[in-house]
């Protein structure tokens, strides 16, 4: 039975793993191929012309977003690593934890910018990303305090 | 922390050495070690109860309450 469970947790952590993968190659292959999504999205996608200023708006949000994408994928990369070491509860988690949470603030701030500006349907991503920050804080302050229980609970001799 | 815990002098009259009570009382040198040095957060009534019991003691003998200053 406790062989079947952390057979299933390792499992479970390595197909997380695998699909962090999966979506650091995705968003790789969106930051190369951008240009041409954005005008298959504009030519092909979108009914109402944007024309070539609502396109550089559309660019420049998926380039803007990039790099907290990654920072995201790297965090939960290294989130993955240490919960598969047994470093569960500890800072370092945390202050991923945090990081990843400012960054779709940051993310959900640039989407709802482009949505006002311009594109409409962009702000249900600006709020699928501050849904997630939200989430993704009350699990920070979890860890926080379960952190601070375990530390009471090491020192109880 | 205003909770001292006096347990290198109980051990000193005792003439007992760490390793033989952690032993004797049932817990790692280690968690000991943090007992003796004041980094403990808290006490279990059962690791106190051994202690009492092993080094022929009252709790009092081995907490002592001084005041912040």
């Amino acid at each position: 039975m406790l062989k079947q469970l952390k057979w299933n947790e390792s499992r479970s952590l390595l197909l997380s793993q695998l699909m962090v993968g999966v979506f650091f190659a995705a968003l790789a292959a969106l930051d190369i191929f951008g240009w041409w999504v954005v005008r298959y999205i504009c030519e092909h996608l979108i009914a109402v012309n944007h024309g070539l200023a609502g396109g550089y708006i559309l660019l420049g949000c998926l380039y803007v977003c990039s790099p907290a994408a990654y920072t995201v994928l790297w965090d939960l990369h290294r989130l993955l690593k240490n919960i598969r070491m047994g470093q569960v509860f500890v800072a370092d988690n945390i202050r991923r934890l945090r990081r990843i949470s400012w960054c779709c603030t940051a993310a959900a701030a640039i989407c709802l910018a482009a949505g006002i500006m311009e594109w409409p349907s962009v702000c249900i991503i600006a709020l699928a990303a501050g849904f997630m920050a939200l989430i993704v804080r009350i699990v920070k302050n979890v860890f926080e305090r379960a952190i601070a229980m375990k530390d009471e609970l090491d020192l109880t001799i | 922390m205003p909770i001292v815990v006096n347990l290198d002098v109980m051990m000193a009259k005792r003439k007992m050495p760490a390793g033989e009570l952690a032993e004797r009382i049932g817990i790692t040198p280690a968690n000991l070690s943090i007992l003796k040095n004041q980094k403990a957060r808290a006490v279990r009534f059962s690791t106190l109860e051994d202690l009492c019991r092993v080094l022929e003691c009252q709790p009092g003998d081995l907490l002592e309450y001084v005041p912040e200053e």
